[in-house]
């Protein structure tokens, strides 16, 4: 017979991240066993998608993936504040500078940019 | 003092059509639907049975996008026969000999292989009909678009097991080959030639006959099968009953879909 | 003063590790941290450390629920062939469908726990492990697949909500995605009803005369009232709510959807009680779910057999294309 046979198949699992819909990032939704990528992707379909709920799907068989879990890679103990904007605590040296320049507090908050670097909308009077 | 006359009733899409292409239209509109109706049912008999959990789900959204299938085209039957009948009258309310479906759905579920080979069958059948298709009635030609946008998850659903079962070692390939065998015989009574062809032809809603869709589908059949060393279809002329005298099987199918209708009149379920 | 152009200092010393049952420690230290985290309402995740009494009370919990999924789609495929209309066939397939959909996940979870689908499939088939109750009844009508749709699926989806909040990550969030799926089923079987109620006297007739088979099953399928204390299940926090607080949930959303039908509950016990704020009803039998759960119900040796038989002519497929040998028993 000339016709090749197929690999021995083995199930395992495949992880499977939909997008809900366009813009939306990929978010993990589960796993199907499959016993290779092809029948994954039917089965993903299903699981995932047979509902018209998702615009996207990833499906990644589950040895592929890397894991990283460490604490002392994520989860680092010293300080690092100064990466995050409650690193920077001004309310006191506001207060020294004013005082050195004899400058009183602003009166209404200017239009200036939040922390997520968006414009805030001027406050009502 | 005017007589009293019957308000008019809205003019339907097929009161456009001659007389004959109307019934033409009728009669391809009944094979479709009750190819579909009952390939779906048979494919719905594995649901909570299938092989693998993940298999299931697989085969009864296969089975559900058939019988929506079925629903959408006697939906326009409704239109064509206008005769007070909804669509699930059509669908439920005939005798088993009335039905229209090819003899190769006749075949029971049988076992997985079994299955995989009268949907391969069906399904490449299908498509060369489908693919037949012309514009000349547009409700048609509209679902028929929607219909080959899901029919190919199908195709690719069904050549991934018919690959897995040819090539997956002696046992599996005994068993594919004897499936297929068993059902050729029948499949080509997806193309049983049609009363009256050439009306449909004439007016665009074929735009090849039965026959040459039957052609299609072999050179198909040929590119998938060939190369995995499977036998084709045998070549016999096709006889006009292929869409009747149905079997044991699909009677007892009918009894079983018709059971609870036929305990009532005519009631909302 | 603080010195106003001075960093902040180091940040105070904090337990190195948000999940201490997971670092090299003596197992008692291991087993208090970790009860600790759950008792307080955290999570669990497949990787975790768990102790070994976890690990089996969340795989023994999944697992039948795992099962009761896979046997409840036999009561309802029978019908599936019989179903009245297109649209009804297509709704009662859908729902079988997710049925199987969810057995699927539930045995995912429990496999990532360490049993193999295909030894919990053989447990399941041999009697060492167990399903719902409700699985075990024959459906004898069209008024059967109303009432078991709206019902059963009702009385399942109040446990459900509650398992939403289970200590265990996956099956937490594995009965986010089922009660989403569920709600439709309980409006498909509550419109079959409704529209059968509203039909010819006998349709009427075939939803009462199924109501009054099911009303027992349904009353006896949370469980019998417990004790609080000695529940591990809720001492693990895997669920949340008592037998009996569950049951008196689906008393109070139901009975007045069924009254309100001109449908009779087959108890004339049955009372809501404003003193005691809950619901008075006659005993259920525990008699009888105890006997129908280890197997001796009017459809559970059928219902078995019909799965074992069908496994056998499947076999094939999943030792061929799937690689799955049979497990030996």
């Amino acid at each position: 017979m000339a016709v090749a046979k197929r690999p021995a198949a083995e199930l395992e699992p495949y992880e499977v991240f939909q997008q809900p819909k366009d813009g939306d990032p990929m978010r993990h939704g589960g796993n199907v066993m499959a016993p290779d990528a092809e029948l994954a992707m039917h089965y993903a379909r299903e699981m995932f998608g047979r509902r018209n709920e998702s615009t996207r799907l990833w499906v990644v068989r589950r040895a592929d993936i890397a894991v990283l879990q460490d604490p002392d890679l994520l989860d680092p103990p010293l300080d690092r504040s100064f990466k995050k904007p409650g690193g920077y605590v001004m309310r006191d040296k506001l207060a020294a500078a004013r005082e050195r320049a004899g400058t009183a507090k602003p009166a209404a908050r200017a239009e200036g940019h939040d922390r997520t670097g968006g414009r805030r909308a001027k406050d009502q009077a | 003092m005017t007589p009293a006359t019957t308000p008019a009733r809205p003019v339907g899409p097929a009161d456009a059509l001659a007389a004959p292409t109307r019934a033409a239209l009728a009669e391809l509109l009944l094979t479709m639907a009750d190819d579909e109706f009952v390939s779906g049912f048979t494919d719905s008999e594995w649901t909570g049975i299938a092989p693998l959990l993940e298999e299931d789900v697989a085969i009864s959204s296969i089975a559900q996008d058939e019988l929506g299938h079925a629903r959408a085209l006697y939906q326009l039957l409704v239109d064509v026969v206008d005769d007070g009948r909804d669509e699930d009258a059509l669908a439920y309310d005939r005798e088993p000999d009335d039905y229209r479906h090819a003899r190769l759905l006749d075949h029971a579920r049988g076992d997985w292989a079994d299955t995989i080979a009268r949907r391969f069958l069906y399904e490449l059948a299908d498509e060369a009909r489908l693919g037949s298709i012309g514009p000349g009635y547009r409700p048609l030609a509209e679902l028929v678009e929607k219909l080959r946008r899901e029919e190919r998850y199908h195709r690719m659903h069904v050549l991934a097991w018919i690959d897995r079962l040819a090539r997956g070692g002696r046992e599996a390939r005994t068993r594919i080959e004897a499936a297929l065998v068993a059902q050729e015989i029948d499949a080509p009574t997806v193309f049983t030639p049609l009363e009256d062809e050439a009306a449909l032809l004439e007016a665009g809603i074929l735009t090849r006959s039965m026959a040459e869709a039957e052609a299609a589908w072999r050179a198909d059949l040929t590119s998938i099968l060939v190369p995995l060393e499977l036998s084709l279809p045998p070549h016999i002329p096709l006889a006009p009953d292929g869409r009747r005298e149905h079997s044991d099987s699909f009677r007892w199918l009918w009894g079983e879909f018709t059971s609870v209708r036929r305990s009532e009149g005519r009631v909302t379920w | 003063m603080t010195d106003p152009l001075a960093l902040d200092p180091v940040l105070p010393p904090r337990q190195r590790s948000e999940r201490p049952w997971n670092d090299d420690l003596p197992h008692d230290e291991r087993y208090a941290h970790f009860a600790a985290h759950v008792t307080a309402g955290g999570k669990i995740e497949p990787n975790d450390w768990m102790p070994d009494e976890y690990r089996t009370a969340v795989l023994r919990f999944v697992e039948m629920h795992a099962n009761s999924e896979l046997m409840g789609v036999l009561p309802e495929r029978e019908w599936l062939m019989r179903a009245p209309t297109l649209r009804r066939k297509l709704a009662l397939t859908a729902k079988v469908q997710d049925e199987v959909g969810h057995a699927q996940l539930l045995y995912r979870v429990a496999e990532d726990l360490g049993k193999p689908r295909e030894q919990m499939l053989e447990d399941l088939l041999a009697g060492r492990t167990k399903f719902h109750n409700v699985f075990h009844y024959p459906t004898r009508s069209w008024g059967d697949i109303g009432i078991i749709a709206w019902l059963v699926d009702a009385a399942a989806i109040v446990a459900q909500q509650a398992l939403r909040d289970s200590s265990y990550g996956p099956y937490a969030r594995t009965m986010q995605k089922i009660c989403w799926e569920e709600s439709v089923h309980i409006m498909h079987g509550r419109d079959v009803v409704v529209t059968l109620m509203t039909g010819t006297a006998s349709q009427r007739e075939l939803v009462q005369e199924a109501l009054n088979r099911w009303w027992g099953p349904l009353m006896q399928m949370h469980g019998p009232r417990g004790d609080r204390a000695k529940d591990r299940d809720l001492h693990w926090r895997i669920k949340a709510k008592t037998s009996e607080e569950l049951r008196q949930e689906f008393l109070t959303i139901y009975v007045p959807r069924l009254l309100e039908l001109g449908l009779t509950i087959p108890d004339p016990e049955l009372r809501f009680d404003d003193e005691a704020k809950a619901w008075q009803y006659t005993e259920p039998d525990w008699e009888e779910l105890r006997s129908v759960v280890t197997g001796h119900g009017p459809k559970s040796q059928d219902r078995l057999e019909f799965r074992r038989l069908n496994r056998e002519d499947t076999r094939w497929v999943r030792e061929i294309v799937f690689g799955l040998r049979a497990v030996a028993a």
